[in-house]
């Protein structure tokens, strides 16, 4: 087991958003974390990567309780983070925005992955390697902010709705990109709001109710139970 | 190709005009040239906690002071100290003070940073003039000798002698300024900029963001010692109100900002142009505050990126003049 969240309670001052939040992630697979705005599923993220502090409940990575750590302690423990609304930074070149991925100290985990091996799935930041980060497109950004995690070879990604706002086309892309890390065995738990990519992309998915999990199972499972997915999904 | 070589003549003719300064120029002028270099490394230093890491200082002038006096009192009290480690004693001062406040320092930045930092530079004037029997107080510190340096080949260097301490000064002071420099370009120059842009996204890519900027305010306080080291020695006198007065923290935010903030050389220019300012001035003393006043005034409403921007404009103008003439003269030539 990579991670295992267990009855996470987390506030934003007074509202009470996760309320028992429990999931787990096995190595090397794509989990969906589906539902609704507002039920909780960035928190949950943010929970897990230490940006919200948790109230009480165990996060354990690697056998590892991280709960209540500092953000920076877990990213080099092997949590990497790509945030919503792609979140690189605008006034650094690309380069020094892939470099910045890089952690200090020795990496627990050794993915492999290296500037030249990015390059290689991500051929326009090679070109384009000394240009600002403001000048990239939005799916480019998403692309840097995704290489970027990569960079410091996390055995977890954690991904926050990598679609939003992106052309057709580019959601293909961010789509194919997440599948071809994954076989390079790097797991991920995605945030997706659009239902068509997340069951394409994922093995397993939960469904967020009110700061908990409502349901949890494979993707088959989902697609057999319309009444669920008319419970936690349609608007 | 071509820029290249622009880039190795400027270098060039800069580091050759500092070089000639001493035969071209009188005392006079010599002095205001140095003085322009300390204050220059003093406001870069500053800089690099504004424009790169986005931490608005007002007491940075504890470190020049601390880099001051930690030169003065050793100097005075250890006879034979030799040159070079004094000024790494005025940095070493520098960079403990800024050692003891970053537990501090380092939780807070807007606002807060910047009363902080004033609240201990006052702090540090009321502490030296309290203790007057080591400091001089009011009347500070003054007419120590400059130790003389002996370099293996060329001998013993009379340090009394305004050219030999020049060019020992702008050596230090320029490599100083190269070294900060080379700060910025490394990954942790990516850090600082990131630290000013958005500190979270720096803490989840692995990153204490508390113990990022407690070095980055370790070495701007560090280089801040040496300017204030070697001013010390240059002026030949350290005063609580020459390098803690209230003007000893502004000054240098006054010249990033007429320089251009957000770049790097931007303070270099502003220090110059300040220095320049107030000097034209010097016989009207009353005066020359409403017009550098004035002329802050002008810069911060109708040049709000300092007069870098200045270049900048120019720059880009010369390259469509340029593309302009290719377009007329060369490219039609081939077509036709």
């Amino acid at each position: 087991m990579l991670l295992e969240v267990k009855d996470l309670n987390s506030y934003y001052g007074l509202s009470h958003v996760l309320q028992g939040m429990s999931l787990t992630v096995y190595s090397g697979e794509i989990v969906g974390l589906l539902g609704r705005n507002g039920m909780g599923k960035s928190t949950t993220l943010k929970s897990i990567m230490g940006l919200v502090r948790p109230k009480s409940g165990s996060i354990r990575f690697q056998n590892q309780e991280i709960a209540g750590h500092e953000s920076y302690q877990i990213a080099r423990a092997g949590i990497a983070y790509v945030p919503e609304e792609r979140r690189i930074f605008s006034n650094l070149t690309v380069l020094e925005n892939l470099m910045m991925g890089v952690k200090p100290g020795e990496n627990q985990y050794q993915g492999g992955w290296t500037l030249a091996k990015l390059y290689h799935h991500f051929p326009f930041m090679k070109d384009r390697s000394a240009q600002k980060g403001a000048h990239l497109s939005g799916g480019e950004q998403q692309m840097l902010s995704i290489a970027r995690a990569l960079m410091g070879n996390p055995a977890l990604l954690l991904v926050d709705e990598p679609t939003e706002g992106l052309a057709p086309l580019m959601v293909q892309e961010v789509r194919d990109v997440l599948l071809k890390i994954n076989k390079e065995g790097v797991a991920i738990l995605i945030v997706e709001h659009n239902l068509k990519v997340a069951l394409s992309l994922v093995e397993r998915v939960y469904l967020m109710g009110k700061g908990h999990i409502g349901f949890s199972g494979s993707v088959q499972e989902l697609q057999s139970m319309p009444h669920v997915q008319e419970q936690y999904l349609s608007i | 190709m071509k820029r290249q070589f622009g880039k190795w003549c400027a270098w060039a003719m800069i580091l050759g005009g500092l070089y000639m300064a001493p035969r071209v120029l009188g005392v006079f002028e010599l002095n205001v040239l140095l003085g322009t270099a300390i204050f220059a490394l003093f406001s870069l230093s500053l800089n690099l906690l504004l424009s790169f890491t986005g931490l608005l200082s007002f007491g940075h002038a504890m470190f020049f002071a601390a880099g001051a006096y930690g030169t003065v009192l050793v100097l005075t009290r250890l006879s034979g100290f030799p040159l070079l480690p004094l000024i790494g004693i005025g940095a070493a001062a520098a960079i403990g003070l800024a050692l003891l406040l970053s537990p501090l320092l380092v939780r807070v930045s807007g606002h807060a940073f910047a009363m902080l930092t004033m609240a201990f530079s006052q702090i540090m004037y009321a502490t030296v003039m309290k203790l007057s029997h080591i400091t001089g107080g009011n009347d500070g510190i003054s007419g120590f000798a400059i130790p003389s340096v002996s370099i293996p080949v060329v001998g013993v260097v009379d340090m009394a002698l305004e050219q030999n301490f020049y060019y020992f000064a702008i050596s230090i002071l320029g490599l100083s300024a190269w070294v900060m420099w080379f700060f910025t370009r490394t990954p942790f120059g990516s850090i600082m900029v990131g630290i000013r842009d958005n500190p979270e996204r720096v803490t989840y890519l692995g990153f204490s963001v508390p113990l990022s900027k407690a070095i980055i305010l370790c070495v701007s306080a560090g280089f801040a010692g040496v300017a204030g080291s070697i001013y010390a020695l240059f002026q030949n006198m350290v005063s609580v109100d020459g390098v803690l007065g209230p003007l000893s923290s502004f000054s240098p935010l006054i010249n990033c900002f007429i320089g251009g903030l957000g770049t790097f050389i931007g303070p270099i220019f502003g220090t110059g142009i300040g220095t320049i300012l107030l000097e034209l001035m010097s016989a009207h003393p009353e005066q020359a505050q409403l017009v550098f006043s004035l002329v802050l005034i002008a810069i911060v409403l109708f040049l709000p990126g300092g007069v870098i921007m200045l270049y900048w404009k120019a720059n880009t103008r010369w390259m469509a003049v340029r593309q302009n003439i290719q377009n007329r003269f060369f490219k039609r030539r081939i077509y036709e």
